[in-house]
């Protein structure tokens, strides 16, 4: 069984509103379980969920652009976690979060055939939408010194980051603290407070009393070492 | 690498102070994983994308490459979930402009045809014919009706669609919760989940599988659902408990042991509460919760 063929069968079962409903997130959850599921297999879907993922968010998002509901509604199933997730970061309060994540669905519905494959993965365009949309939001709702405060205050609870928890993304999230590992504690510091915080480089400089020129390399350093671990091509 | 100014590639000298001495000093390359973190404002997003229009093809591709793999970066690394609210869809839904093909596109479809079929109403069904929302296992007439009552309550079949969907509101009654309620239509489990305010939330629990929670603060109460989670460890009992807001101690809210796991169960009193946090105790129950908990669900709306 390919993982294509068992998301799409989680992604049926949900339909018939079961209690024992798969999450989008559990997906991979199905492979580990499958018995003869080959090693490899199941090793590419948990450190690299891009591919499958990717191939299917990318199908929907063609359908999508034809004006397809269903699939609208499917590729909300699989996404929409990750897109609130961060809202809810970024914006912490629940109320913008979710007029956020509803204002990025729509640019999905609309703006769904301009989405290019070569350009990058669905997965990178629906959060490049989505981070766009909440620092827009932040930075139009609330001076920087209250995103610096709560987003200190957000990383106190760290966290509902459910994925570290899924063993179908275990892997990839093991891959993913191994190469932060190898950015320096201030590259980490620049890039989270900019990625979360919502900060421009700028306030990134003056929250940290670090020199502007210092803070820009941090963020792209930071950024080409992550790339490079990761494997990002 | 240090935190020198000095280009990656052996490129010219620091960086500046803004974007504008950047662009003008050929560093506009390395603006890439700026641009990409949206860690600019406004103006100097534009003031680069001008440039770039401008830019020879090579500098543009090897800008918009950077770009595109910060991106790709950035999505793999910062990976947060959350569960958003279950009625958010529907809202969305409700909001979709009329696109493609016919009068109505805004009108739910099945979802296997992969099309909009104009006019049909048809909710996701399993192939037994049961109606979303129902137990595969069938029978649930309590279910069935539920389902019927909110049909008829939300107008269009979006109810339906979303039942189907999101899977939010498919949680089968007629299980005896925890506190042994009566499952009629005056039980507090059937106040919950037909109340107008119903919100979705899922949580993970460790060990695996999932608790859902159904929340109404109309209601003041919550209905918590396990999906898949394993039976307690010997001699052990699940415990929720309700963590008050104003930083009290945590309220026992009962306890759950295996069969218990398998029906949904009712906690009142959310309003004065943070969160629900679930625990593994000694069969019995602990009078205060034993750290960590095994899931912990924000209540706050």
């Amino acid at each position: 069984m390919t993982l294509l063929e068992s998301r799409s069968r989680t992604s049926r079962s949900s339909h018939g509103g079961t209690a024992e409903d798969s999450r989008p997130g559990d997906l991979c959850l199905v492979v580990m379980e499958t018995p003869n599921a080959p090693h490899s297999e199941a090793q590419a879907a948990v450190s690299d969920p891009p591919a499958d993922l990717s191939h299917r968010l990318s199908v929907l998002l063609e359908s999508i652009g034809r004006g397809d509901q269903a699939a609208f509604a499917e590729f909300y199933q699989l996404t929409s976690r990750r897109v609130f997730g961060m809202a809810r970061r970024v914006l912490i309060d629940p109320e913008l979060s979710e007029d956020t994540t509803q204002e990025v669905f729509l640019q999905v519905w609309q703006n769904a055939s301009k989405f290019d494959p070569k350009a990058g993965s669905p997965l990178s365009w629906l959060m490049t939408i989505s981070h766009r949309r909440a620092v827009d939001r932040v930075r139009s709702s609330q001076s920087s010194t209250d995103r610096e405060a709560k987003y200190g205050a957000s990383t106190q609870d760290i966290d509902h980051d459910s994925v570290a928890d899924q063993v179908g993304s275990r892997l990839e999230a093991e891959a993913v603290v191994r190469c932060l590992e190898t950015l320096t504690e201030t590259q980490q510091e620049s890039v989270r407070l900019a990625y979360y915080g919502g900060l421009t480089y700028r306030e990134v400089a003056e929250r940290l009393n670090a020199a502007v020129p210092t803070i820009k390399s941090r963020i792209r350093d930071g950024l080409i070492r992550l790339k490079t671990c990761l494997g990002v091509s | 690498m240090t935190e020198t100014n000095s280009g990656r590639n052996g490129r010219s000298g620091s960086f500046g102070d803004t974007v504008a001495v950047d662009l003008a000093s050929g560093r506009a390359v390395d603006l890439a994983e700026l641009y990409a973190l949206d860690a600019l404002t406004d103006e100097e997003r534009q003031a680069i994308e001008q440039y770039m229009s401008a830019a020879p093809a090579a500098e543009r591709t090897e800008f918009f490459d950077r770009v595109r793999q910060a991106r790709e970066t950035l999505a793999r690394t910062f990976r947060i979930e959350e569960q958003p609210p279950a009625d958010l869809f529907d809202r969305i839904v409700a909001q979709l402009p009329v696109q493609g093909s016919g009068p109505d596109a805004g009108t739910p479809a099945p979802p296997a045809s992969g099309h909009i079929a104009g006019g049909q109403f048809a909710p996701r069904q399993p192939a037994s014919g049961q109606p979303a929302g129902a137990q595969p296992a069938g029978g649930d007439e309590l279910a069935q009706a539920r389902q019927r009552r909110e049909e008829r309550r939300r107008p269009g079949g979006t109810r339906r669609w979303l039942a189907g969907v999101a899977a939010a509101a498919a949680i089968a009654l007629g299980g005896v919760g925890v506190g042994s309620y009566v499952a009629d239509q005056n039980d507090p489990m059937n106040q919950v989940v037909r109340a107008g305010d119903l919100r979705e939330a899922s949580v993970d629990v460790a060990g695996g599988g999932t608790a859902t929670l159904l929340i109404s603060s109309s209601e003041d109460a919550a209905v918590v659902k396990m999906n898949g989670v394993p039976a307690p460890p010997a001699g052990k009992v699940y415990q929720m408990w309700l963590i008050p807001k104003d930083g009290s101690a945590p309220v026992s809210q009962g306890l759950m042991d295996e069969e218990a796991l398998s029906k949904p169960a009712v906690v009142e009193g959310i309003s004065s509460a943070a969160a629900l946090g679930i625990t593994v105790e000694p069969a019995g129950g602990s009078q205060s919760p034993t750290l960590p908990t095994v899931a912990a669900a924000p209540l706050g709306a």
